[in-house]
């Protein structure tokens, strides 16, 4: 008996579909483009003033360091602040998210909106907020740092908390276990590394964002880069940009570092 | 009688949401002290028997009285106050793998002591005296301070075993507590469940899927089958054609833990 007489025959394929949806991908970025007035021509012409931008900005005045060691220091501050505070209230807000761990479903659904609107919400629009109402300067980053924070951290962590295994929070359970203590003996020690993981996760991000939160007003080596920015020292931008990397490489590979030995 | 039952089934219904019954009307009685093996093949009825003394599976109607005390269908205080009084085993141990030996056997008495103790691990000096002494019961006080995870299967059987003695239990209920453990552990989790029957009185439930197991160390044996009670005797008298009733079918070496021993 020939087998491959048995083997099914390979479907037709869609070419309807493949071709309408390259078709229709084509259309909305044409129209988006026009609609922006991107243009390539025009963008091939400007290219010589962006590279004399770059070679203004070349080399970093690496004079003016010593300037940026307090903003530098500052802004690393905002971000443990905002990390540490985001991180533990993002603790009973992605407990309370969690599907298997939540003790009502009305706690659910409100934590779960929260979660929605912090997380919809950008982080500049916090900044803006917290510098009307607490004043420009570090604290107002802070907030929103914070605020951010919990919105990285509930999201990840309630989800890694719902994947854990309810085998041990139903043993405290049988033990005459409160809901808390099937939280801190059952649940939460499983999802624990998750929780370093992503917390270390936020701080990378929050020594990222508060470069871009001094631009309106919250503190940090941000408002130095606006100023600079603003008055056209470009080798000082530069050397801004440049200090900012390498601190937040510093921090990945210590994160990394963490991360692995959790693993 | 004189005594009241340590456990009393009456009429006891479970009808699990997707219509499956679990228990068909059970009525029972266990006196304090016994060592009942309950045996019936894979869903019986054999845990929800065993979870619905500690409410962990609230009956659909009937009642369950532990100590003359009716099980109640609801969470709260009142059944948590309850469980407090019944330890569990479970087959798949349930203690958790990155805490301590030691802070495993203490979530025995969370119900003992106040919230916040437990919380900040502020464990009274003899809640830990009471948690030392479940471990030197089952031999593994060398092993307090060592990661449960990190310990063999028998091992974190053993912490399972410690964790529901530091309960100080009137009922001990164990569920399939040999399940996944290799046969010469099996004999001696076996017998430690009965030499902690015999030394402290602990009226014991235990769950046994192999008949030469139950057999061996039942003291009474109760036969479920489709959530019905179809045997109840002493482990002496029962006979093959009672197994034969108990499973609708000749027991054959799939029932055996000693596959060469005959039934």
């Amino acid at each position: 008996m020939n087998d491959s007489a048995m083997r099914p025959l390979r479907p037709a394929r869609n070419w309807a579909l493949i071709l309408g949806t390259l078709l229709g991908v084509t259309m909305m970025t044409v129209w988006s483009a026009r609609g922006i007035g991107f243009s390539l021509t025009e963008l091939a012409c400007n290219l010589p003033g962006g590279s004399r931008l770059l070679v203004e900005s070349w080399p970093p005045e690496f004079s003016y360091f010593p300037r940026l060691l307090a903003p530098l220091l500052e802004t690393l501050q905002i971000a443990v602040v905002g990390t540490v505070i985001g991180g533990i209230l993002a603790v009973p807000v992605a407990v309370l998210a969690a599907r298997n761990l939540t003790p009502g479903v009305l706690v659910w659904f409100l934590d779960r909106n929260v979660m929605n609107v912090l997380r919809t919400l950008p982080d500049l629009f916090w900044a803006m907020l917290f510098a009307a109402a607490v004043g420009f300067g570090p604290v107002a980053g802070a907030l929103a740092l914070t605020v951010f924070t919990i919105a990285v951290i509930s999201k990840l962590w309630s989800e890694s908390l719902e994947a854990i295994d309810m085998g041990v929070p139903e043993a405290v359970r049988a033990a005459g276990g409160s809901w808390l203590a099937m939280l801190q003996f059952g649940a939460i020690p499983q999802a624990l590394p998750h929780y370093v993981s992503y917390a270390l996760y936020a701080f990378e991000l929050n020594v990222r964002a508060s470069m871009i939160l001094g631009l309106v007003g919250a503190g940090g080596i941000g408002m130095v880069l606006e100023t600079q920015r603003s008055t056209f020292e470009y080798p000082r931008v530069t050397l801004i940009v440049l200090s900012v990397l390498v601190i937040v490489l510093v921090i990945e590979q210590i994160s990394e570092a963490i991360r692995r030995r959790l693993a | 009688m004189t005594s009241r039952p340590a456990i009393r089934f009456q009429d006891a219904r479970v009808v699990y949401p997707n219509g499956a019954v679990g228990l068909a009307g059970i009525d029972l009685s266990i006196e304090p002290g016994e060592f009942v093996v309950v045996v019936g093949s894979s869903g019986a009825g054999k845990s929800t028997l065993l979870r619905a003394v500690n409410g962990l599976t609230p009956l659909t109607s009937g009642s369950v009285e532990v100590q003359g005390q009716v099980v109640p269908r609801k969470e709260g205080s009142e059944l948590r106050r309850l469980r407090a009084q019944v330890g569990m085993i479970f087959q798949d141990f349930r203690i958790t793998r990155r805490l301590s030996v030691m802070t495993n056997v203490l979530v025995g008495r969370v119900a003992h002591v106040p919230g916040w103790r437990a919380m900040f691990n502020l464990w009274p000096e003899a809640d830990r005296e009471v948690a030392f002494r479940a471990l030197e019961r089952v031999g593994m006080t060398e092993k307090a301070w060592v990661r449960a995870g990190d310990l063999s299967g028998g091992q974190q059987q053993r912490v399972g075993i410690a964790r529901a003695l530091a309960q100080e239990p009137a009922i001990i209920l164990a569920d399939e507590p040999v399940a996944s453990l290799d046969p010469v552990t099996t004999h001696q989790i076996m017998r430690d469940l009965v030499r902690i029957n015999q030394e402290l009185g602990i009226t014991t439930l235990v769950n046994l899927h192999f008949l030469d197991l139950a057999r061996r160390y039942g003291r009474r044996i109760v036969g479920l089958r489709a959530g019905e009670l179809v045997y109840d005797g002493s482990a002496d008298s029962v006979t093959q054609a009672d197994f034969r009733h108990i499973y609708g079918r000749d027991p054959d070496a799939g029932d055996l833990l000693d596959e060469d021993a005959a039934p």
